[in-house]
């Protein structure tokens, strides 16, 4: 059926077709470079995160002019703690309990310059502590307290107090051989019991001066008189930290946390928000190049009206006479999938290039995502385009 | 085959004058397959319409129309197309040619669809009809009366049961008309086909079974 081809064919406008294949064409590139590229940086962003190493995250309330005057508690009550429970991001949530006893610690001995000072112990459950210490857990038997003082602490004195004020530096392993008293005093003049205390390890996790959760709560029992209060503090884990949600949700709610920790939930935000602006300006422009490819057929069509009329009179079927049109359609969408895919995967080649440069690991090929994104889009139009030629040609057949 | 008519008259008809037509005023008619019909008329008493209504061109008449004992109203689009192709052929007044093909590229346009006759018999009909020398020219630069034996040559190339021929010899002088006419009776008879002619006033066309005045 050559004739009729090239009956068909010749009423074609070739600045439409062009047209409506390049914008398609550049569509389809942005779309397709948008979706590798998202993925690629997504796969960066989770490696540097380290994805296997789940997230501890402690947050704490504002603190605001009401709470230095007294007014309002800045703790977490049981609602606002069940509400952060039931964040999906939150795999495993703890409050800090906290002394409700005073306590002090001192030193004795010759080996250290005596001092003494009052202190707060909070404790939270084991499986939150980033270190990990035979000597930590609490035997009445032995009265030794073990205790785990913020790394942060240790650098203070040793970076900056200690070189200015002429002190020596003292190593990790020096000051967990320092002995020193911890006086827990209960209600009452005279009620108080000294025990001995160590530090058994820094913390680059928890800012606190911490102690066994089963010491803390028997401590709470014996000693203990202060009104509780809720806690202060929360600690939870997230498997998935560039989670955006957490970051919306601490700031929905006014929470407030070590940003630093949340950098990969924020730069997902921003990444998403580039990515899904991208995708809609390529979703624009493969919908507008989509209408010129519709309507440059149609025009054909009707162009070729006559021609059609003629050939439904010779006894051709519509579905026959549309056929020259669906071979155009499926030569131009090919052509599109092809050079879409093959400029995408050059694109992706030349990132790769560059971010190996950085030592960035990029794929240097295309994401599966990306061929099922660009067949399905060619189906889709395809499905749509042939739809609308059948129903073009059958309303000018009898 | 046949094709029966009950009380069919096209809507434009019936504003006009039909008196005395054997075809518009009938209760019933019926053309059978193997014999030919001559409608004989002047101009505007519908002589197309007759044609297109039969081949399904025309639906806007009253009444009913049987191919064989199925009415043409409940034709699909494909059951047209397959009709076209291989049931009834028609030679149209308005010839339908595609200027751009050579004449023979338009005689193949119908021919490939059934490959019912070889090249050498469409060369051979030409020659009998004048035309062979046109054969390899564009259809549009052909005079009138060489593009009519054109598309007789096209109607010609396909099976049919019944052959329309409207006004196919209008632009033709007395011997080609014959010649063109022989080809049409042989090709039909071939065929056993049924012929509908209409033409304004052909005299001197011989062999018609039945004339039918419109």
């Amino acid at each position: 059926m050559r004739l009729l081809y090239q009956i068909l064919w010749k009423d074609h406008s070739r600045a439409h077709l062009l047209g409506a294949f390049l914008g398609t064409l550049a569509g389809f590139v942005l779309l397709l470079a948008g979706i590798q590229f998202y993925m690629d940086i997504k796969v960066v962003l989770s490696e540097n995160r380290d994805l296997l190493d789940p997230e501890y995250i402690v947050i704490n309330k504002k603190v605001n002019i009401g709470n230095t005057l007294g007014l309002t508690v800045g703790g977490f009550t049981k609602e606002e703690f069940a509400e952060i429970e039931a964040q999906p991001f939150a795999d495993q949530v703890a409050a800090f309990n906290s002394n409700e006893f005073p306590v002090q610690a001192y030193t004795e001995g010759e080996q250290v310059p005596n001092f003494i000072t009052d202190l707060f112990f909070e404790a939270i459950p084991d499986e939150f502590i980033d270190v990990k210490s035979d000597d930590w857990q609490w035997d009445p038997e032995k009265g030794t307290i073990p205790v785990i003082i913020p790394q942060d602490y240790l650098n203070l004195y040793n970076f900056g107090f200690a070189p200015s004020q002429g002190l020596p530096q003292i190593p990790k392993g020096v000051l967990s051989m320092i002995n020193f008293k911890l006086r827990l005093q209960g209600q009452g003049r005279g009620n108080y019991d000294d025990y001995n205390g160590r530090i058994v390890g820094f913390s680059n996790r928890v800012s606190s001066i911490l102690v066994p959760l089963d010491f803390l709560e028997w401590a709470n029992e014996k000693y203990g008189y202060f009104n509780k209060n809720d806690p202060s503090q929360i600690i939870l884990v997230s498997k998935d930290p560039t989670d955006p949600n957490i970051i919306r949700f601490l700031e929905e709610k006014g929470y407030d946390t070590i940003r630093e920790k949340l950098k990969s939930s924020r730069m997902n935000i921003i990444l998403k928000f580039v990515i899904s602006f991208l995708v809609i300006v390529a979703a624009i422009i493969i919908g507008l190049a989509f209408l010129v490819f519709l309507l440059s057929l149609q025009l054909m069509i009707s162009r070729s009206s006559e021609k059609i009329r003629r050939l439904n009179k010779l006894g051709f079927h519509y579905r026959e006479i549309s056929r020259p049109y669906i071979l155009l359609l499926f030569l131009l969408m090919a052509g599109i999938t092809g050079l879409s895919l093959l400029l995408t995967s050059l694109l992706a080649g030349q990132l790769h290039e560059t971010a190996e440069a950085w030592s960035l690991n990029i794929s240097p090929s295309l994401h599966g995502i990306i061929y099922g994104t660009a067949l399905g889009l060619i189906l889709l139009i395809s499905v749509a385009n042939v739809a609308a030629i059948f129903i073009s040609t059958k309303k000018l057949c009898k | 085959m046949t094709i029966r008519f009950e009380k069919m008259i096209p809507l434009p008809m019936l504003e006009q004058d039909t008196s005395g037509s054997e075809v518009w005023e009938a209760e019933s008619l019926l053309l059978e397959q193997g014999l030919s019909y001559v409608v004989e008329a002047p101009s505007g008493r519908g002589k197309t319409s007759l044609l297109s209504v039969i081949y399904g061109i025309r639906t806007d008449y009253q009444g009913v129309v049987f191919m064989d004992d199925r009415e043409l109203v409940s034709f699909t689009p494909r059951d047209w197309s397959l009709t076209r192709k291989s049931k009834l052929s028609f030679i149209f007044q308005g010839l339908e040619l595609f200027d751009d093909l050579t004449a023979l590229e338009n005689i193949r346009l119908k021919n490939n669809m059934t490959a019912y006759h070889t090249e050498e018999r469409i060369t051979e009909m030409a020659r009998a009809l004048g035309i062979e020398p046109f054969l390899h020219r564009k259809a549009g630069i052909l005079s009138f009366g060489q593009q009519q034996r054109v598309a007789i040559i096209r109607a010609l190339c396909q099976p049919f049961n019944f052959l329309l021929a409207d006004e196919c010899f209008s632009h033709m002088d007395h011997e080609n008309r014959l010649t063109a006419y022989d080809l049409i009776r042989e090709e039909c008879e071939a065929r056993k086909a049924g012929l509908i002619l209409t033409s304004l006033n052909e005299t001197g066309l011989p062999n018609a079974d039945v004339s039918l005045k419109l």
